[in-house]
C-alpha cells in the first residue's frame, strides 16, 4: 500500500470547536476509498438544548473493539497503526463493530451489506497529503499536524489519547484537545 | 408581459432547481485533471483560496488550496460542494424567449438582442430613459461591477441602477463613509489573533462565514474573551465567554448604554479623541441616559451581562469589533452601525495591531462591487454620483460629457416599487434573485407582472427570471476570468477554469454586446477582462477606493493585494488608519449621535411575537446555486420555524408541526422546531427559499432613511398551530417551492 | 510446531480430509472410475480440504464467531425452522446467487464479480467430480454417436454426440473461462483507474487472486486452442501450466483471498440472526430514545467483549454498549464538554 506515510503527523480532535457545519462530512465524502459516502460523524448532542455538535472520526484504537468482536476477521490494523475499513471480501455486515466500538464510529452501508469507516483518507495520508475533513475543517476542531505544530497553536491545551469507559481504558492513535495538563477523558465513571 | 408563461410547477420541471449529486463511482479523470485552477470560492465575502480540477473543459472536483494565506485549505460545506454547480442539469444553454402559454422557447443569438434592443429603444423613447432600470448584484467580478456601472449609465442611458448589495452592507458602508470617510473593514482578520476581547454583533459567524471562525478562535486560544449579541444561542455563541441575547431590533440601545457605561468609569482614550475625532461630545449626550436599567429593559438583556460586555470592552489594549447583517439589516442600520462605530472610537482602539474595527460583508464580492459604481448613488472608485468633481473625473474617464452622465436613481427596493406603480416599465437583471431576497415579495412579483419589458442573464433560471422575456445565459464563477475584493479589503484574483458550456456566453461578452447594439460600441472596446480591470484601476485612481496600484501580475505574485494601494510600488494597506489621516474632509474620525428609536414595526397584541431572518450554512443568498447542489440541499431541506418551548406550550405548537406565521404583508407555514437556544418572545425562519416557502412573504419593506436597507431582521408576526404534522423534507421539496 | 496449532482445528481437519478419501474411494467405485492423469490435482485438493477445514475450525473458535455460529443453528432449530428457512433460502437466492450486495458496491465490481463467481462456480462444479472420479463419460456401447455421463458409476445421462448439447457439455470449462476472463478484465479495469481502489490495494490481496484465476482461465483454454487448432502439438506445456495454477489455486485456497468463498456463507446466517433480532425487542438508546438493534445483539455483544477482555460497564449498573453509535458519540462529546467547562475555558 503506503509509501509516504508521515509518521511525524498526527490527529487532533477538539469538539467544543465545532461548529456544526458538515464541511468535513461533504469533504470526507469527496474522498476516492469512499464512494461519495462520509464516514465522519457530525451530530447534535441535543439540539433542543443546544446547537452543540459532536464530531467523530475513527480514533484508531491500539486495540481496536472493533476488530476484536468482527466474527469475519475483516477489519485489520495497518502498520502505520490505521485501523482499516471491512475488508471488503470477508465483511458479514454483522454490524458487531458498530454496536461495540465505543466512539460509535463504524457504518454499516446497508444495501452494500459492508461496513465502512474512516481510515483516515488512507487515499491522501497514504501520498503524504493531509485528511480531507482536517484540511476543510473551517473551525478548527480537526487538525492534522505534527505535535509541536498543535503546542504553539494551543499553548493551554493538551492533547491526550486515553480515554476511560468506567473500568476499561482504551488508548487511541487519535488525540483530544483537553485542558492543559490532563491526561485523559473520562467519558464515564 | 412579466408574467409567467406557463404554471409555475411546469417551469420547475424543466428549469428546476433540480438536485445534482456526484456519481459514487467517482469522476471520471479527477485523479489526473487536465488543470488544477487556483480561484476562490463563488460564494461568500470571505472569498476562500480553492483548486479547482479541471478534466474536458468540466469541473470535476476540487482540492483545498493550503497556500492561501486566509483560509490555509478551509473551506465550509458551500465551498467544497461548489463544484457541483458545473455540468448542472438545469444550466442555461441558450437564449430563451417567453411564449404564452409555451414557456420558453429557443431563440438564436441574434434575435433575442434585436429584441431586448428594439424594447429598451421602444420605452426608453416612450417615457424616458430612466424608465428603463437596471438590478444588477455583487456575486459578480470587479470588472463585471465595473461594466454594469458603465454599461448603465453610457449605454442604457438609466439613472436607475441598483444592486444586491442594497440587502448586503450598505448600512455598514454608509456608516464607515460617514465615520472614517470610507467604506472597508478597517483591518484583516490576522489582526483577530491578538485581540483582548472580540465583539461580534448580528453576526452568525460560524453558519454565514465559517472560515472567519478560525481566526476567532486563534484569539481565543491566545486569552482573548469573546462576546456575541445574536437573539439567538448560535453554534459561535455557545462557547462565547459572553452571550447577549437581544430583543430584535434594539441594538442601537445595546451599544449607546456600553458607551455611557464607558463613559461613566472613563474607559475612554482622551488622547485619540481629543487629536483625531469630532463630535464625542455629541455621541456622550445621546446616551446620556441610557443607565442599566433602562437598557435590560429595552434590549431584553439582563442588566449585568451588559455592565460586563462594558467592562471587558472598556479596558482592553487590544480588540476587534466585527458586524454583519443582523445589525445592519434594520430600519436603523446605519445608526446600528454607528454605535459600534462610537465604541471603537470611545477607545481608540484601532489603526494598531490587533485593534480592529469590520463589517463582515457578505457576498462574494460584496466589498468590490460596492466600490465601482454599479450602485445608484455611486461612481468608480467609491466615487458620488452628485459630486460634481467625480463625475467630471469619471466621464472623463469613459469619455463622455458630464452632462450626459445620470444622476443618482432609485435603490433597489425603490426599483421595485416603482414599477408596482407603473413608472419603470423594463428592467435588465443580471445575477440578482428579488423575488426571493427582497422583503415583501408578493409586492415583487406584482411589480414583474406589471413590467412591459424584462430581460434576465443568468446561468440558472432563477424564481425572479421565470417572469422574464428574453433569457440570455451568462456564466458561472468559474468561466471568466476577473478579480474579486474580499471582505478584508484584499483584491483576489478569479480564474477561468472552464468555458461557458453549448451557447451560454461570459457576462462581459453580452453586456459588450448589448452596448454596442445600444450605440455606445466605441465606449466599450474592450478584450479581456484585464483591459476592463485597467480601465477600472484609472477610474478608481484618487478615489477613496483607489485601485489604481493594483495589476493582475501583482496579484497573482502576492496571493492578493489590499486597497487602497495608489501606485504600483505601493504594497497596498492590510491595516487602515495607522497614519491616523481618517478619509473624512476634516481628516478625523467622526462620533455620532446615536439615539435610540424603536424598529419600524413593533409587536402589538394582533402581531404579538418578533420575527426575525437569516441564513443557514448550506445555504447561499436566494439559493439559485445552492437549491440545485443535492447534497447542500439535504444537510439542511427546508426552512424551519424556531421557536422557544416556552412560547411553543403557550400557543400550543408542538415539534414538527406546519405553524402558520402572518404578518401584514403575508402568510406562510413552517414547521416547527423547538429549541431553548432563542429569545422567549422572537421567532426564527431563514430565507434562502422560494414560493410559498418563502419567508421574505412575510418580511416587511421598512427601508433605512439613509442606506434605504430594508428592515429583514425585525418584524411584527402571529403564531398559528396547524394541527398538522408537517411533511418530511423530502416530500415538502422546499428547495423548489412553486 | 504441533503445539501451536489448533489440537480441535487439526482432528477436525483431519477427520474432515479421511472423509473426503473415503468419499473418492467409494463415490469412484474403488478408485475404478478414477482418471490417473489427474492425480496431481486429487492430491491439491486432499490438501486444499485440509487446510480449509482447519482455518474454517481455527476461526470458528474466535468468540464473536462462535457466537454466531451456535446462535445460528440454535434459530435453525427453534421450532421457526420455516421462517428462517425463508430467510435463508431467500437470502441464498438474491445475495448468494445474485450477488445484490455486490452490486450495489459498484457497477463494474457488480457485474465483474458475478461473470466470476459464476465462472468459478460452474467450473468447480465440473472440475471437483472429474478429479475424485465421481463422474466419468464414455461412449455408449454399441454405436459411435452416444455419450454417456456416469455419476458415482451410475448412468445418469446420455446425449448425441454433434449436437448444441455436446459441445455445452464438453466445453463446460471453456465456457466458465470465458466468464472469468470477463469478470477479471472488468475488475482489473476497476483496479487500474479507480482512485480510491489504488489507494488502499495490495498485492496480495487484490492482485493475485485475478492474475491467478485469469492463468488458471487462459491456460484452460490453452488446451483446448492447442487441441482444436494446433492438432495437440502444445499439450504436455498447457496441461502443465494449467495444473500448476490450479494446483496453486488449490494450495492457497485455505490462506489467501479465495477463502472468502467458504466464508461467505456465514453471510446466510447473519441473516436469519437479524431476522430474529428484528422479531425480538429491540435496544433502545437512552441518549437518542431509538432503537438501534436488537437487544439479541446488544446482550450477545456484552458476552462476547466480556469473553475478550473488555469491560463496558457503568457504575450506573447499565453498560456503554446499551448507547447507540450516536448515544456513545454524544457522550464522548458531553464529558469533553464537562471536562472544558470544569477547566474554566473551552479554547487554548
Amino acid at each position: 500500500m503506503s509509501t509516504s506515510f508521515r509518521t511525524d503527523q498526527e490527529f487532533f480532535l477538539d469538539p467544543q470547536r465545532c461548529i456544526g457545519c458538515h464541511a468535513c462530512e461533504m469533504a470526507c465524502a469527496e474522498c476516492e476509498t469512499n464512494g461519495q459516502l462520509p464516514m465522519i460523524h457530525v451530530d447534535y448532542v441535543d439540539r433542543f438544548l443546544s446547537p452543540q455538535t459532536s464530531v467523530q472520526i475513527c480514533m484508531h484504537c491500539e486495540d481496536p473493539v472493533c476488530a476484536r468482536v468482527c466474527p469475519a476477521v475483516a477489519i485489520e490494523k495497518d502498520e502505520f497503526g490505521i485501523v482499516h475499513s471491512a475488508n471488503t471480501a470477508r465483511c458479514i455486515a454483522c454490524s458487531n463493530c458498530v454496536n461495540a466500538c465505543p466512539f460509535g464510529v463504524p457504518r454499516k452501508i446497508e444495501p452494500m451489506d459492508l461496513m465502512m469507516k474512516c481510515n483516515m483518507c488512507y487515499d491522501r495520508t497514504s501520498a503524504g497529503k493531509k485528511p480531507m475533513c482536517a484540511t476543510v475543517c473551517p473551525s478548527g476542531a480537526l487538525f492534522y499536524g505534527t505535535r509541536e505544530e498543535m503546542a504553539r497553536r494551543r499553548p493551554n491545551s493538551s492533547p491526550v489519547n486515553t480515554f476511560k469507559f468506567g473500568r476499561e481504558t482504551v488508548k487511541t492513535k487519535v488525540n483530544i484537545m483537553m485542558p492543559k495538563g490532563e491526561t485523559e477523558l473520562v467519558v464515564y465513571e | 408581459m412579466a408574467t409567467l408563461p406557463v404554471p409555475v410547477e411546469n417551469l420547475i420541471a424543466r428549469f428546476g432547481p433540480h438536485l445534482n449529486f456526484p456519481r459514487a463511482e467517482g469522476i471520471p479523470g479527477r485523479d489526473e485533471p487536465d488543470a488544477v485552477v487556483k480561484t476562490h470560492c463563488c460564494f461568500c465575502g470571505m472569498q476562500c483560496g480553492i483548486k479547482l480540477l479541471v478534466k474536458d473543459d468540466k469541473v470535476v472536483g476540487f482540492e483545498p488550496w493550503e497556500e492561501f494565506p486566509f483560509n490555509e485549505g478551509r473551506l465550509c460545506p458551500k465551498g467544497v460542494q461548489r463544484y457541483m454547480q458545473n455540468e448542472h442539469p438545469d444550466r442555461l444553454l441558450t437564449p430563451l424567449i417567453r411564449v404564452g402559454g409555451k414557456g420558453f422557447e429557443k431563440i438564436g443569438w441574434d434575435g433575442a438582442m434585436e429584441r431586448v434592443v428594439s424594447e429598451i429603444q421602444r420605452i426608453q423613447n416612450a417615457h424616458g430613459p430612466d424608465a428603463f432600470a437596471m438590478l444588477s448584484g455583487v456575486s459578480l467580478t470587479n470588472e463585471k461591477s465595473y461594466l454594469v456601472g458603465k454599461f448603465a449609465r453610457v449605454a442604457l442611458k438609466t439613472r436607475n441602477l441598483d444592486y444586491n448589495g442594497r440587502l448586503c452592507m450598505v448600512s455598514a458602508g454608509a456608516g464607515n463613509k460617514k465615520a472614517f470617510g470610507l467604506d472597508r473593514g478597517s483591518n484583516n482578520y490576522s489582526d483577530l489573533a491578538h485581540a483582548e476581547v472580540v465583539m461580534i454583533c448580528g453576526t452568525n459567524v460560524s453558519e454565514t462565514f465559517p472560515t472567519l471562525t478560525h481566526w476567532i478562535w486563534q484569539a481565543r486560544d491566545n486569552g482573548g474573551k469573546l462576546i456575541v449579541v445574536d437573539p439567538r444561542l448560535t453554534p459561535i455563541a455557545r462557547t462565547a465567554d459572553l452571550h447577549l441575547p437581544i430583543r430584535p431590533g434594539r441594538d442601537s440601545a445595546l451599544y449607546g448604554a456600553i458607551l455611557h457605561q464607558l463613559i461613566k468609569h472613563d474607559w475612554l482614550d482622551h488622547a485619540f479623541i481629543a487629536n483625531h475625532t469630532t463630535d464625542f461630545e455629541k455621541a456622550k449626550e445621546a446616551v446620556k441616559d441610557y443607565d442599566l436599567a433602562w437598557a435590560e429593559r429595552t434590549t431584553g438583556i439582563a442588566a449585568d451581562k451588559i455592565e460586563l460586555a462594558a467592562r471587558w470592552w472598556g479596558p482592553a489594549k487590544t480588540s476587534f469589533l466585527l458586524h454583519a447583517r443582523g445589525i445592519e439589516h434594520q430600519s436603523k442600520g446605519v445608526e446600528n452601525v454607528l454605535g459600534c462605530i462610537n465604541l471603537v472610537l470611545a477607545t481608540g482602539r484601532i489603526g494598531k495591531p490587533y485593534c480592529g474595527y469590520a463589517t463582515i460583508t457578505g457576498q462574494g464580492n460584496g466589498q468590490g462591487g460596492r466600490e465601482h459604481g454599479h450602485k445608484c448613488d455611486q461612481l468608480p472608485g467609491n466615487r458620488d454620483i452628485e459630486n460634481p468633481e467625480h463625475r467630471k473625473y469619471i466621464a472623463g474617464v469613459w469619455g463622455i460629457e458630464e452632462k450626459d452622465l445620470p444622476g443618482k436613481g432609485l435603490t433597489a427596493y425603490e426599483i421595485m416599487e416603482a414599477a408596482h406603480r407603473g413608472e419603470i416599465k423594463g428592467l435588465l437583471s443580471i445575477c440578482f434573485n428579488p423575488v426571493v431576497s427582497l422583503p415583501n415579495n408578493n409586492m415583487i412579483r406584482e411589480a414583474l407582472e406589471k413590467l412591459e419589458f424584462y430581460v434576465a442573464i443568468d446561468f440558472f433560471l432563477n424564481e425572479t427570471a421565470r417572469h422574464a422575456d428574453i433569457i440570455l445565459p451568462g456564466s458561472l464563477h468559474e468561466e471568466e476570468e476577473g478579480t474579486v475584493t474580499t471582505a478584508e479589503g484584499r483584491v483576489v484574483r478569479i480564474r477561468k477554469a472552464v468555458n461557458p458550456p453549448s451557447e451560454a456566453r461570459s457576462d462581459t461578452s453580452i453586456l459588450l454586446e448589448l452596448a454596442d447594439r445600444l450605440g455606445a460600441g466605441e465606449r466599450f472596446s474592450f478584450h479581456s477582462s484585464e483591459e476592463i480591470f485597467n480601465e477600472l484601476r484609472v477610474a478608481s485612481k484618487g478615489g477613496t477606493a483607489d485601485y489604481f496600484g493594483i495589476t493582475y501580475k501583482k496579484i497573482e505574485d502576492t496571493m492578493g493585494v489590499f486597497w487602497p494601494c495608489p501606485s504600483e510600488d505601493h504594497p497596498g494597506t492590510p491595516r487602515l488608519w495607522e497614519d491616523r489621516k481618517f478619509k473624512t474632509p476634516d481628516g478625523r474620525a467622526h462620533f455620532h449621535g446615536v439615539p435610540y428609536r424603536e424598529p419600524a414595526e413593533v409587536t402589538d397584541s394582533e402581531y404579538p411575537v418578533i420575527l426575525t431572518t437569516g441564513r443557514v450554512v448550506s445555504q447561499y443568498l436566494s439559493g439559485t446555486q445552492t437549491r440545485r447542489i443535492g447534497k447542500l440541499v439535504k444537510q439542511y431541506a427546508e426552512p424551519l420555524l424556531e421557536i422557544h418551548p416556552a412560547l411553543a406550550a403557550r400557543l400550543d405548537i408542538h415539534e414538527r408541526e406546519l405553524v402558520r406565521v402572518s404578518t401584514r404583508r403575508g402568510t406562510a407555514e413552517f414547521p416547527a422546531q423547538l429549541v431553548e437556544t432563542i429569545r422567549e418572545d422572537t421567532v426564527f425562519v431563514p430565507y434562502h427559499w422560494p414560493g410559498r416557502k418563502s419567508v421574505n412573504q412575510l418580511t416587511s419593506g421598512h427601508l433605512d432613511p439613509i442606506s434605504k436597507i430594508p428592515e429583514f431582521k425585525v418584524c411584527a408576526c402571529r403564531l398559528e398551530p396547524t394541527g398538522r404534522k408537517a411533511p418530511s423534507p423530502d416530500e415538502a421539496q422546499a428547495w423548489a417551492s412553486p | 510446531m504441533i503445539s501451536t496449532l489448533n489440537r480441535l482445528a487439526l482432528t477436525l481437519a483431519t477427520l474432515a480430509t479421511l472423509g473426503l478419501v473415503a468419499a473418492i474411494y467409494l463415490g469412484s467405485r474403488n478408485l475404478g472410475n478414477f482418471d490417473p492423469a489427474l492425480v496431481a490435482y486429487l492430491f491439491a485438493c486432499i490438501f486444499a480440504c485440509f487446510g480449509v477445514v482447519y482455518r474454517y475450525s481455527v476461526w470458528l473458535q474466535r468468540p464473536p464467531t462462535w457466537r454466531y455460529f451456535a446462535r445460528g443453528w440454535q434459530l435453525f432449530f427453534s421450532g421457526r425452522a420455516i421462517v428462517y428457512g425463508w430467510e435463508f433460502v431467500k437470502n441464498f437466492f438474491v445475495n448468494f446467487l445474485g450477488q445484490r450486495f455486490i452490486q450495489k458496491r459498484g457497477r463494474d465490481l457488480g457485474r465483474g464479480h458475478l461473470l466470476m463467481a459464476w465462472g468459478c462456480i460452474l467450473a468447480f462444479g465440473v472440475t471437483f467430480p472429474l478429479v475424485f472420479g465421481w463422474i466419468h463419460f464414455g461412449l455408449k456401447p454399441g454405436g459411435i454417436d452416444t455419450y454417456e455421463i456416469y455419476t458415482f458409476g451410475f448412468k445418469t445421462m446420455e446425449f448425441p454426440l454433434h449436437t448444441w448439447i455436446a459441445t455445452l457439455i464438453f466445453n463446460a470449462l471453456n465456457w466458465s473461462a470465458f466468464l472469468v476472463i470477463a469478470g477479471v478484465m472488468l475488475l482489473i479495469r476497476r483496479r487500474l483507474t479507480h482512485a480510491g481502489q489504488i489507494a488502499v490495494q495490495t498485492f496480495e490481496g487484490d492482485w493475485l487472486p485475478l492474475l491467478l484465476l485469469l492463468a488458471i482461465s487462459l491456460t484452460g483454454l490453452g488446451i483446448s486452442l492447442d487441441y482444436k487448432f494446433m492438432d495437440g502439438k502444445a499439450h504436455q506445456f498447457m496441461a502443465i501450466t494449467h495444473a500448476i495454477t490450479v494446483i496453486l489455486f488449490l494450495v492457497w485456497m485455505p490462506f489467501g483471498k479465495f477463502f472468502h468463498i467458504i466464508q461467505r456463507p456465514a453471510q446466510l446466517g447473519i441473516a436469519i440472526y437479524r431476522k430474529a433480532g428484528e422479531e425480538g425487542p429491540q435496544a433502545v438508546c437512552p441518549h437518542t430514545g431509538q432503537a438501534f438493534t436488537s437487544q439479541l445483539q446488544v446482550g450477545d455483544l456484552k458476552d462476547v467483549t466480556t469473553q475478550l477482555g473488555f469491560d463496558f460497564r457503568r457504575s450506573d449498573g447499565g453498560s456503554h454498549l446499551d448507547y447507540s453509535p450516536q448515544g456513545k458519540r454524544a457522550l464522548l462529546a458531553t464529558a469533553h464538554l464537562k471536562a472544558r467547562q470544569k477547566a474554566g475555558s473551552y479554547f487554548g
